[in-house]
């Protein structure tokens, strides 16, 4: 990735900072099965033991889930119409 | 399926495939159709890539007439929605370009790992646990409406593109021109991003 995380304090020694970050940066990866198996059971079994980056999944997780189910608004009626006379009136030379 | 010109360029018949080639073929009265089919979608799109709805509307009227313009040189080597949402992605961001906006801030990941174990979420918290159906209100539906718009435009373009629009990685590589991995680390940080936000919102209430 494009930065140090000497800072990420999750688990004990600085070769833990370093695993549990490198597992941190591919959780979204992981979450869109993008991941080969072996990282993927590498992922599982670290957020067993990293009970933040456990919690760093869920959340991560709920967030997408929500972003998801995100529903769209209808189209103003006057904007459609507005929209259908545009495209009616598009002079012939410049139609497909 | 291959044409003659060059047999190895592959055509892909979708379901707009017939209506596209017919607005290509003269039936210019059809265009009415996919405006219809698409101009949802796009709106919503649009509401999602500006603060404005004004400038929601002029985005999904340039595309269109961006697509009245090129249409003619579409060739079906990918699906017609993702070539749609490509000149949308682009016609967005000639808008951006042309405004006066600030320049864009990058989104580190450093801003998202927790500094300290006090900081660090040690439980995973009730609303990351509950059914969506009695999590999502108007209000929590607003709020990450807001929240999307809050993202920088580069990281924004990638989470409703990838999330919202249900496109996948190499589509939306595709469709912004980028590669795979840059794609993936803006939607970690997007996510990342609006996770925060979220948390805010369920723990403090912002």
């Amino acid at each position: 990735m494009e930065n140090d995380h000497n800072d990420h304090q999750h688990c004990g020694d600085d070769s833990d900072h370093r695993h549990c970050l490198e597992m941190f940066n591919r959780l979204s990866e992981y979450l869109d099965n993008e991941l080969d198996d072996i990282t993927c059971r590498e992922i599982e079994q670290h957020v067993e033991k990293c009970v933040p980056c456990f919690s760093c999944l869920q959340t991560l997780k709920q967030t997408v889930a929500l972003c998801k189910q995100t529903t769209n608004k209808p189209v103003p009626k006057e904007f459609s119409r507005k929209l259908r006379e545009l495209i009616q009136n598009i002079p012939k030379t410049t139609n497909p | 399926m291959t044409t003659a010109k060059n047999p190895n360029r592959k055509i892909i018949k979708d379901k707009d495939f017939e209506l596209v080639q017919a607005i290509i073929a003269g039936q210019y009265d059809l265009f009415h159709d996919l405006v219809k089919r698409y101009e949802k979608k796009l709106y919503n799109f649009s509401l999602r890539m500006c603060w404005d709805p004004s400038d929601a509307e002029d985005l999904v009227q340039e595309t269109f007439l961006n697509v009245v313009r090129y249409l003619k040189d579409f060739r079906h080597e990918t699906k017609f929605k993702n070539w749609l949402y490509r000149i949308a992605s682009s016609t967005c961001i000639k808008k951006r370009r042309k405004s006066k906006f600030a320049p864009e801030r990058e989104l580190s990941l450093e801003e998202f790992i927790p500094k300290n174990q006090a900081a660090a979420q040690v439980q995973v918290p009730d609303w990351a646990k509950m059914p969506l159906d009695k999590l999502l209100n108007e209000e929590l539906a607003e709020m990450i409406h807001q929240a999307i718009l809050s993202l920088p435009e580069k990281y924004r373009m990638v989470i409703v593109l990838r999330d919202i629009e249900d496109f996948s990685t190499g589509e939306t590589a595709q469709i912004l021109d980028l590669s795979e991995s840059n794609v993936k680390v803006r939607l970690h940080r997007a996510r990342l991003f609006l996770r925060e936000k979220l948390k805010g919102y369920f723990e403090h209430g912002e």
